[in-house]
């Protein structure tokens, strides 16, 4: 039994309280799985003037919640006076950055962080010391001739307004964070690198609490695929393709950095999935420090249909999608999948799970119903308790273009279903197998390529078609599931590493 | 100003020595005519003046050269940010709310220089009839410079040189025939001229009106742009403030009569300034704007941090290659006037003494023109801070040298020539400043919220 008195401080990005889906689910089972600890929540929010909800009753053992915002509300058009204020606030800045001097360590960080010099600890008490304010990076010249440097090196083509733009709001929230009273506790716990692993490794030097790092999904792989899809890297007319690439590399090797930085200050890596540690190992993790930690679920809590074989005797194959309706889960896929499918086979499609997150994506996602003549076929049914997510489904499908190792699976198998999924993350090792012991299973469902309609419209006919590969792969999720994602394990190899890492200090 | 820079690109386009005569004539018609035209005039008058009413006449000229620097100090603040006003309504393609706007100015501005002129008749001491074409003349001349400012950038030079050109001789006819013909003396003198001056407004006044679009904005405020520009319009006032210093510092310390033609000397050399003033124009309109635009236009449309770099360069090169020209033009004709200084005092009647102050007062009036071609620079790359301590620098240096220059019994004009070298100094250090730090400035000074 640990110690009642150790206290662990939870860095969280976007996700927990306030956001409901896999990793946050997954906290607040720790959380709950560990009443002998203690814990804290620093919570990263992107901006101050975005609204807040949380979305979990917190348990008793977590003794505070703070947040922290990447950036302020922006502003609304100045008028004359305040402009003539915030002119007057920059030239107090400037004077104040002129002052300060041209040595920085933190921007000489920053410096080495974009220029690929050698990550070590140095680097990161550079980091610490938070010896730059915003002010003077926003508006010092010093800062100015770290644009044009990384501009010269970085992104020589890319439209240098755009470039300079991306370098303020990029770094603007590394300050904010490191100026930020940080979490104090005797273990400091990352739920992912970025933002939250600057936080964690930066802290852990200055307090000298070890950081432990769990990586659901890889973080820096994550936010690549993000930009490949985001418009606002094209924002200047002028940008040419080269310069929109170089832009993105920008943003997409600071990430990697993040991570790298993040991974040099961890105690422990904890990973979830053997293709997880492959990509921790090729973004620079050492391996000493990589743990597999797979997800669990409680099988106990979840009893499959009793006659599960029958379900689908009136010929209506049930389909069931839970997960937030997101961009990074695809749901466009599996809508078009559906379509397709329907041409072989009637089938039934819930998609459980908010679409609150990410309005304009939900609204595209009804509109592609709508085109595609489905509203008959696919429901957005919204939240479901707990219990009832799996209920009355033949199958569940996850078309997302990133997962780490997806609870849904996991709760579907506990629940005796079947599982169609992209090959992503730890999915494929989920379905059929990691270890060979696993494999011995059985395939638990089918695996598909991402973003392939046509291939996820196969797997569900397929499984439509044959009510006994659906029973025999069900059973074989539960035994996968009893034998290797087990949630009463995944909470004593936390209260072990937690335990050990409070004790180092 | 882009509509006029255009039209002077245009003539300059044609590549030929009349089209290039033609942009710096136009240069010459925009910058200097109204003032020429009218120096002319006074001119031509105190010549043909007879000498029964001399004295009368001298006080009448005391009265409007105090209304014209009066007049030219109080409304360049309205001049500039109207221009200001008028510039970025143009920019933004929202013409049509320029009438209405400039329409409640120009009344606001008439009643405004009522009040003044009634105050500096009352001051002036003059008799009833003076003291009244005293107040017409103030309104007049005022509403002339808000005119000049915002109709020479939105009409045709044609505009401002045609009203000119009528009114100019209108008001010696007048003043001559008023003078002497019907023997009202300095009142007929004064009359004559404020009746061609009032010609000279109508016209410009309908020129400018005809030249804007018959839709209108009436919801369209210029009161904003005040508090938007007020540093722009403080320096304006505090560099015609400056100018006129001097003349008043003399004033101060010897008198009425010898300020009058210490005035009229310093308007004398300051004709020497036309022929690189219209270079100024000419070549910050055109050469000077397109590159200002490629690069702020450049910024905006995707350019790489090596072009910009590239294209600050070039704006640098461009003002220094302006400054160097104006310097070299003024050179010249400064060496002209200087060589036959003599000359000019006699025809003027000024008197050999004045030669030495002449002199001094003509590398006064070169200094003051690079002066002014800083703080038209400093004035594109929005410097207004700059452009407001070069001119309080200016006026506390011409102010205080002149003071000096005087009290020690040497010629004021060392104080002049003190003053706007120092000025003149300052001023191309910060235009320098500011070229050196295009970049920096330019993106470092973006809020962020």
């Amino acid at each position: 039994m640990a110690d009642q008195r150790h206290t662990v401080a939870l860095l969280l990005e976007g996700t927990y309280p306030y956001v409901s889906g896999g990793v946050s689910s997954w906290v607040h089972d720790i959380i709950r799985g560990l009443p002998d600890f203690g814990f804290t929540l620093y919570h990263i929010a992107a901006r101050e003037d975005l609204p807040l909800e949380q979305r979990y009753t917190l348990p008793d053992n977590v003794a505070g919640l703070s947040t922290v915002f990447c950036a302020g509300a922006p502003s609304s058009p100045l008028d004359a006076r305040g402009r003539e204020k915030v002119e007057a606030e920059i030239r107090q800045a400037r004077k104040s950055a002129e002052k300060a001097g041209p040595h920085s360590r933190l921007l000489a960080a920053l410096r080495a962080l974009h220029l690929d010099t050698p990550i070590d600890r140095a680097l990161l008490q550079d980091l610490a010391t938070a010896d730059l304010d915003v002010p003077t990076l926003l508006y010092g010249r010093q800062s100015f001739d770290l644009v044009c440097e990384l501009a010269d090196t970085i992104a020589p083509k890319a439209p240098f307004l755009d470039f300079f733009w991306h370098f303020r709001s990029m770094h603007l929230p590394v300050l904010r964070l490191l100026h930020s009273p940080g979490p104090v506790s005797d273990v400091l716990h990352a739920v992912s690198t970025g933002y939250a692993g600057l936080v964690g490794a930066v802290h852990s030097v200055r307090s000298g609490r070890p950081l432990l790092l769990t990586e659901h999904g890889i973080y820096s792989r994550e936010r690549d695929m993000e930009l490949g899809r985001v418009s606002w890297l094209r924002a200047s007319p002028g940008a040419d393709v080269d310069g929109v690439e170089q832009l993105r590399r920008f943003w997409s090797h600071f990430f990697v950095r993040l991570s790298q930085l993040t991974y040099m200050q961890a105690s422990t890596i904890v990973t979830l999935s053997e293709v997880n540690r492959k990509k921790q190992l090729a973004d620079g993790a050492p391996d000493a420090k990589i743990r597999i930690v797979p997800n669990g679920v409680d099988l106990d809590a979840i009893t499959p249909p009793p006659s599960t074989p029958d379900r689908a005797t009136k010929g209506v194959l049930r389909v069931g999608f839970v997960g937030r309706v997101v961009p990074i889960k695809d749901v466009i896929t599996l809508i078009k999948a559906c379509h397709v499918a329907r041409q072989s086979i009637d089938l039934e499609v819930d998609l459980i799970g908010p679409d609150s997150e990410d309005p304009e994506y939900a609204n595209r996602c009804r509109l592609l119903v709508e085109q595609l003549h489905l509203q008959d076929t696919v429901r957005f049914v919204g939240p479901r308790p707990a219990k009832e997510l799996y209920a009355g489904l033949d199958v569940v499908v996850l078309t997302s273009q990133s997962e780490g190792q997806p609870l849904v699976i996991l709760e579907a198998y506990a629940a005796g279903l079947p599982v169609i999924a992209t090959d992503v993350g730890a999915c494929r090792e989920m379905i059929e197998g990691r270890t060979d012991e696993d494999r011995r299973l059985g395939p638990s469902g089918i695996v598909t390529h991402m973003a392939t309609p046509p291939e996820t419209a196969a797997a569900l006919v397929r499984l439509a078609r044959d009510p006994q590969l659906r029973q025999t792969m069900g059973i074989a999720g539960r035994s996968r599931v009893r034998d290797f994602y087990r949630r009463d394990r995944l909470i004593d190899a936390y209260r072990e590493m937690y335990g050990s890492l409070a004790e180092r200090r | 100003m882009a509509g006029i820079g255009w039209k002077l690109q245009r003539l300059i386009d044609r590549d030929t020595l009349a089209g290039q005569l033609a942009a710096y004539m136009t240069g010459v018609a925009v910058t200097s005519a109204p003032w020429l035209l009218t120096t002319a005039v006074l001119v031509v008058l105190r010549l043909t003046s007879s000498g029964e009413t001399a004295a009368e006449l001298s006080i009448a000229e005391q009265l409007m050269t105090w209304i014209y620097a009066i007049t030219l100090i109080l409304c360049a603040p309205i001049q500039v940010v109207a221009s200001r006003y008028a510039a970025d309504r143009l920019y933004d393609l929202k013409i049509e709310g320029l009438a209405p706007t400039l329409r409640r100015i120009l009344a606001a501005t008439l009643v405004g220089f009522m009040i003044v002129g009634i105050i500096l008749v009352a001051v002036a001491d003059v008799n009833r009839q003076l003291a009244g074409l005293g107040v017409g003349l103030t309104v007049i001349v005022g509403a002339q410079w808000l005119m000049l400012s915002v109709g020479g950038g939105l009409c045709s030079p044609s505009v401002v040189l045609r009203a000119y050109a009528i009114g100019a001789p209108i008001s010696v006819v007048c003043a001559l025939a008023f003078e002497r013909g019907v023997g009202l003396g300095g009142s007929g003198y004064m009359a004559g001229f404020a009746l061609g001056q009032l010609v000279a407004l109508s016209l410009l006044i309908a020129g400018t009106f005809r030249a804007l679009p018959a839709g209108e904005d009436e919801s369209a405020r210029i009161a904003p742009a005040f508090r938007t520009y007020w540093m722009l319009g403080a320096a304006a006032f505090v560099y015609h403030l400056a100018i006129w210093s001097d003349k008043v510092a003399v004033w101060l310390v010897a008198g009425g009569r010898a300020a009058q033609v210490y005035t009229t000397a310093a308007a004398f050399a300051w004709l020497s300034v036309i022929p690189a003033f219209a270079w100024i124009y000419v070549q910050v309109e055109t050469v000077f704007y397109q590159r200002y635009r490629l690069f702020y236009d450049g910024i905006e449309g995707g350019a790489t941090l090596d072009e910009l770099r590239s294209w600050s360069k070039g704006i640098a090169a461009e003002a220094r290659r302006i400054v160097r020209g104006a310097a070299l033009i003024q050179l010249l004709v400064s060496g002209i006037a200087l060589a036959a200084a003599t000359t000019f005092m006699h025809k003027a009647m000024l008197g050999d003494s004045m030669v030495p102050t002449f002199r001094l007062l003509l590398v006064g009036s070169a200094l003051l023109v690079v002066t002014l071609l800083g703080l038209l620079l400093l004035s594109y790359f929005d410097r207004r801070r700059d452009s407001l301590i070069v001119a309080i620098v200016l006026l506390v240096a011409n102010l205080g040298l002149t003071l000096l220059a005087a009290e020690a019994g040497v010629s004021p004009a060392f104080g002049y020539v003190g003053g706007c070298a120092i000025g003149c100094g300052l001023s191309l250090l910060l235009v320098r400043r500011s070229l050196e730090s295009l970049l920096v400035e330019t993106f470092q000074s973006q809020p962020f919220r």
